[in-house]
C-alpha cells in the first residue's frame, strides 16, 4: 500500500466516524487487471476498500449529482447526504463545474484533493498487447509488467500508456478541496497543450471529414461516453428526445454525427478534458479530438479556461461586447 | 460426421472458395483486439485473437433495420431477401448465443421474419478456443470453449493445421465444397483435438451460477442491487456488446411525405427504457435497472426459455466502464441465495 | 422515397436551398422591409422566424444540415440593439464555436453564415442573401450530413 492510499483511508475513516460525511466516493480495485471501480464507503470499517494508484482513471464527479437527488416516491422530509469524494485535478474541476451549474451543493461536499501524476489508459495497454487479452498486470514504479492471455510477458513504460488527457494535463492538483493528501505532483505536461487539435486542423477538409467518417462509423450509440461524462447529467438527453426529435436512433452516419456534434457542443466551455469519455468507449473512439477543439477555441477566442474556480463565469454563459466577430459573413 | 484437416497455409484459399457464393464474415484485426466483420479479402482474417470485442449478433440482428416504409397513406413492405452468409471463426460462446437468440425470435410459435431471413441463410463455422480470454466463463453457464451448440461446423487450431468437424448437414455440405483443399482427419489429429479441448477447459475458472430460481426471486429487494446499481453508469455498453441481449425499440422517422419504421437495439440500463407515455417510469433507480439486467438473464430467461441468457463470453466485463464484473455479481448472488 | 432527393441531386438546374433563422425584432423585420420595398431577392431561402438569435439552439443548424439544407443563415440584431439586451451576444459566442467545429469536422464553412441585420436594413438583407447564396453555390449541393432514407436489406 502506498502512502497516499494509507492516509486517504485514515482520513476517510475519521470523516465517517465524526459524522462530517455520510458517504465517501472513491475508487476500489476491480476484478480485471488495470481496472478500478467506483466505490461508495458508508462506514469506517469499509475504508480498506479504497485504493489510490495509477489506474484511478474514472472521473468520480459523474457519480455525485445522483447522490443529491431526492429519491423518487419518497414521502416526508429528506435531507441530502454529506458526501466526501477523492479528487484528482480533473475530478475537482468537474466538481467546480457541477457546483456552478447547481447540480451539487458545495456545503454538503467534502473534497479530498490528491496530486496526480497521470493515469494509465487501459485501451493503450490493450493496443500494446494486440489481439490477445490482458491476463495480469503489476504496476511497479514507472513501468507496468503485463502478462497477456497468451502467457507472454511484457514490460511497458507507464509514459507510453498514459491517458492522452493526462499527457497534456495542466492542472494536476485539485483546484478546490477541503483537504489534500500526498505531495504535489512532480512531472510537468509532456505534450504541448492542444497538440492533437493543432495537428488535426492542419489537415485538408477532405481528410478531416474522412477521419470522422471513419471514427464515427465505429460508434455503436451505447452512450458510455455520455454516461461517463460528469457534464452529461441531463435527465433526458437531446439524443433521446422525441419532441422535438433531433436525430434518429440508428447508427446511420448522419445520426451519429448529429449525436456527437450535439454532445460535443453541449460540452463547450464545460469540458475539463478528464478523458472519461475516451476511457469509457468500447470502440476506442478518440472523442477528445472533438471536445478539445472547442476547448482550444474557447481559450483562444474568449480567453476563458474551464472550471478553474467557483467565481469565474463559464464561457458560454458570459460575453464581452468586443468578442470576436471575424467568423461572421456580415457583422 | 465429416472430419477433416486444412493446412493453415490454405486457409485463405479455403475462405476465398467458400466466400464465392456467399457473404463471408470473420474476425479481423481492430484497435480493440479483433472485430467480426464482412471480409472481401481473406488475407485480413485473423484467427489468433480472443473472442471479438463486439459480438456477432449484428449479422443476424443488426443494430437497426427498417421494418417498413410509408408514403403519405400507403405502407410499403421491405424486401426480406437475405444472402447466404458464412460466419467463420465465431467462438463457441457466440455460436451458442445464436441458438439462444433463435428461441426469442421464434418464441411461442411467433416467428420474427426480419431475424429469420438472415438467420436461416447463416452458416456458422465455430473456432474452438485454445486460450480463453481474461473474463471468459462459458463452461460455468453450460457452454464450453470447444462447444458445438449453434454451430454448423467446429474448427480447432492445431498449430500447423485447422481441424474441421461438420456438425450439421449444412456444415457438411459447406465443407464438401472445399474438399479439394482438405484432407481426411487422422486418428492422430483427433487425439490432438481431444487434448486441446481438455487443455482449454482446464484454463477456465469456474464461476458459481445461482440456479435456485426461487432464491433469485427472493433477491429482488436485496441490498446487493443498491450496492451494484450505484456504480452502474446506465450506459448501453453491456447490452450492446452482449451476444444474447435482444431488446429493441421501435421508432418512426419521417421526412416530408415519406417515412419509415425502424427497429433498433435498446438497453435495460437506460433510464428511458421503461419510460411510459404517461411520464411514469416504473424503474426509478439504476439499481432497479441493473437488477433487471441480471435477473432477466438468470431468472426470467430460464423461466421463459429454459436457459440462462448468458454464454459467458465476458464482454460485458471487459467493456464495462464502471468495472462491474458479472462473475463477481453471480458469486454474491449465489451466496445470498444460500443464506436466505 | 427518392422523389425529393432526386429533385435536388440532379446536377444542372440545381438551386441551393437555404434555411434562414431570423430574429423577430431586427432581421425578420429587415427581410420584411426588403419585401415591402420590392427589393428583389432570390427565392432560395426558407425563413424561420425566432424570437431572438439567442434562441437559436446550435442543433437547429446541425439539424437543418441533416435534413437537407445546402446552407444556413442566422441573423440577429446588431450588438447593443438586441430586444432582450444581450441574447445576440451570448449567441455570438455559440456561433463562433459552432462554425469552427463544423469546419473542423470537414463541413464546408461556405454553408454556414451569420450576420446582423437591423429592421431598417432591407436592402442590406437582400445583399447579404445574395452573398450567402453565392457562397453556398460555390460548394455545390450538400452531401455530407444528410440523412438518407434508403431502406436497408
Ligand atoms: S449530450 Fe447534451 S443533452 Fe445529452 S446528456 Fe450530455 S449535455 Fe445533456
Ligand atoms: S462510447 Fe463510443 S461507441 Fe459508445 S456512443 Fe460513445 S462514441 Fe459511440
Ligand atoms: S467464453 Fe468460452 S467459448 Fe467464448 S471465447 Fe471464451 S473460452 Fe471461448
Ligand atoms: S456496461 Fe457497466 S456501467 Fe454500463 S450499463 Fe452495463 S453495468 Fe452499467
Ligand atoms: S451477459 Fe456478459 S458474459 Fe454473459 S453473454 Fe452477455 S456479454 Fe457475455
Amino acid at each position: 500500500m502506498n502512502q497516499v492510499e494509507e492516509t486517504l483511508r485514515q482520513e476517510v475513516a475519521k470523516l465517517l466516524e465524526d459524522g462530517t460525511i455520510d458517504v465517501f466516493v472513491g475508487h476500489e480495485a476491480a476484478s480485471l487487471p488495470l481496472k478500478t471501480s467506483p466505490c461508495f464507503v458508508r462506514s469506517p470499517k469499509e475504508v480498506d476498500r479504497l485504493v489510490w494508484n495509477r489506474i484511478c482513471t474514472s472521473n468520480l464527479a459523474t457519480y455525485l449529482p445522483q447522490l443529491f437527488k431526492r429519491p423518487v416516491g419518497l414521502k416526508g422530509e429528506w435531507t441530502p447526504p454529506k458526501v466526501g469524494v477523492v479528487a484528482k485535478g480533473c475530478d475537482s474541476r468537474s466538481i467546480v463545474g457541477l457546483i456552478k451549474e447547481k447540480q451539487i451543493p458545495r456545503d454538503r461536499l467534502f473534497i479530498i484533493g490528491v496530486g496526480c501524476e497521470g493515469m494509465i489508459d487501459r485501451h493503450s495497454v490493450g493496443r500494446a498487447l494486440g489481439v490477445v487479452g490482458l491476463a495480469d498486470a503489476k504496476v511497479d514504479g514507472n513501468s507496468v509488467q503485463v502478462i497477456g492471455t497468451d502467457g507472454r510477458e511484457k514490460r511497458i513504460d507507464i509514459a507510453d500508456v498514459l491517458a492522452a488527457s493526462c499527457r497534456e494535463c495542466q492542472h494536476r492538483e485539485a483546484v478546490l478541496s477541503n483537504l489534500t493528501v500526498g505531495e504535489a505532483p512532480s512531472s510537468a505536461p509532456e505534450v504541448s497543450h492542444y497538440a492533437n487539435v493543432a495537428e488535426f486542423e492542419s489537415k485538408s477538409p477532405q481528410e478531416r471529414w474522412e477521419h470522422w467518417v471513419g471514427e464515427l462509423s465505429r460508434c455503436i450509440r451505447c452512450y458510455a461516453c455520455r454516461q461517463a461524462c460528469p457534464n452529461c447529467y441531463c435527465e433526458e438527453c437531446f439524443a433521446e428526445e422525441t419532441a422535438p426529435k433531433w436525430l434518429g436512433v440508428t447508427t446511420d452516419l448522419s445520426d451519429v454525427f448529429v449525436f456527437h456534434l450535439g454532445r460535443a457542443f453541449h460540452q463547450a466551455g464545460r469540458c475539463v478534458d478528464c478523458g472519461a469519455c475516451v476511457a469509457a468507449c468500447p470502440q476506442g473512439i478518440d472523442l477528445r479530438l472533438l471536445n478539445q477543439k472547442i476547448n482550444k477555441d474557447v481559450e483562444e477566442l474568449f480567453e476563458a479556461q474551464v472550471s478553474l474556480s467557483l467565481e469565474e463565469a463559464e464561457a458560454l454563459s458570459s460575453f464581452r461586447m468586443e468578442d470576436d466577430q471575424s467568423f461572421m459573413t456580415e457583422p | 460426421m465429416l472430419e477433416m484437416t486444412l493446412d493453415k497455409s490454405k486457409v485463405q484459399e479455403f475462405l476465398r472458395l467458400l466466400g464465392q457464393n456467399r457473404r463471408l464474415f470473420a474476425p479481423v484485426k481492430d484497435r480493440m483486439g479483433t472485430k467480426f466483420s464482412e471480409v472481401a479479402d481473406p488475407s485480413l482474417v485473423c484467427l489468433d485473437g480472443l473472442n471479438t470485442n463486439l459480438s456477432l449478433k449484428e449479422v443476424v440482428f443488426p443494430q437497426w433495420e427498417t421494418l417498413y416504409t410509408f408514403e403519405e397513406d400507403q405502407a410499403n413492405e421491405v424486401k426480406l431477401a437475405a444472402q447466404e452468409t458464412l460466419l467463420f471463426g465465431a467462438r463457441p460462446c457466440d455460436a451458442r448465443a445464436l441458438e439462444l437468440l433463435d428461441r426469442v425470435f421464434t418464441w411461442e410459435g411467433i416467428d420474427d421474419p426480419y431475424y429469420l431471413r438472415r438467420r436461416e441463410k447463416t452458416c456458422v463455422v465455430a473456432l474452438a478456443c485454445n486460450t480463453p480470454g481474461e473474463a471468459c466463463f462459458c463452461s460455468s453457464v453450460g457452454g464450453s470453449p470447444v462447444g458445438e451448440v449453434g454451430a454448423d461446423a467446429l474448427a480447432f487450431d492445431l498449430g500447423k493445421q485447422l481441424y474441421l468437424r461438420a456438425l450439421t448437414e449444412r456444415g457438411e455440405a459447406l465443407l464438401k465444397e472445399a474438399s479439394t483443399l482438405t484432407e481426411k482427419a487422422t486418428e492422430e489429429d483427433k487425439q490432438a483435438v481431444q487434448q486441446a479441448a481438455a487443455e482449454a477447459e482446464k484454463q477456465l475458472q469456474p464461476v458459481p451460477i445461482p440456479e435456485d430460481l426461487a432464491a433469485l426471486k427472493e433477491s429482488f429487494d436485496a441490498e446487493i442491487w443498491e450496492d451494484l446499481g450505484q456504480k452502474c453508469l446506465g450506459c448501453g455498453t453491456c447490452a450492446y456488446v452482449c451476444p444474447t441481449c435482444h431488446c429493441f425499440d421501435i421508432t418512426d422517422e419521417t421526412k416530408k411525405g415519406v417515412g419509415r419504421r425502424v427497429r433498433s437495439w435498446d438497453s435495460c440500463a437506460f433510464s428511458l427504457f421503461t419510460l411510459h407515455g404517461s411520464g411514469h417510469n416504473p424503474r426509478t433507480t439504476q439499481a432497479a435497472r441493473y437488477r433487471q439486467r441480471v435477473l432477466h438473464k438468470f431468472l426470467y430467461c430460464p423461466e421463459n426459455f429454459g436457459e440462462a441468457f448468458c454464454v459467458g463470453c465476458g464482454r460485458c466485463i471487459t467493456n464495462c466502464p464502471a468495472g462491474l464484473d458479472l462473475r463477481a455479481v453471480l458469486e454474491r448472488l449465489g451466496s445470498l441465495a444460500k443464506v436466505t | 422515397m427518392t422523389k425529393e432527393t432526386n429533385e435536388k441531386m440532379s446536377g444542372d438546374g440545381w438551386e441551393p436551398r437555404i434555411i434562414a433563422f431570423l430574429c423577430n425584432w431586427c432581421s425578420y423585420a429587415g427581410a420584411d422591409l426588403a419585401g415591402v420595398s420590392r427589393i428583389q431577392y432570390p427565392p432560395n431561402v426558407r425563413v424561420i422566424r425566432v424570437p431572438c438569435s439567442g434562441r437559436i439552439n446550435p442543433l437547429f443548424i446541425v439539424k437543418a444540415l441533416q435534413t437537407g439544407a445546402d446552407g444556413v443563415l442566422v441573423s440577429g440584431c446588431h450588438p447593443g440593439d438586441c430586444h432582450y439586451i444581450s441574447g445576440n451576444l451570448y449567441a455570438r459566442r455559440k456561433f463562433a464555436l459552432l462554425k469552427s467545429l463544423l469546419e473542423y469536422v470537414g463541413i464546408e464553412p461556405q454553408r454556414v453564415h451569420f450576420s446582423w441585420v437591423s429592421a431598417a436594413e432591407g436592402a442590406r438583407f437582400a445583399e447579404i442573401l445574395g452573398k450567402v447564396i453565392d457562397s453556398v453555390r460555390s460548394v455545390g449541393p450538400a452531401n455530407k450530413m444528410i440523412k438518407k432514407f434508403e431502406e436497408v436489406a
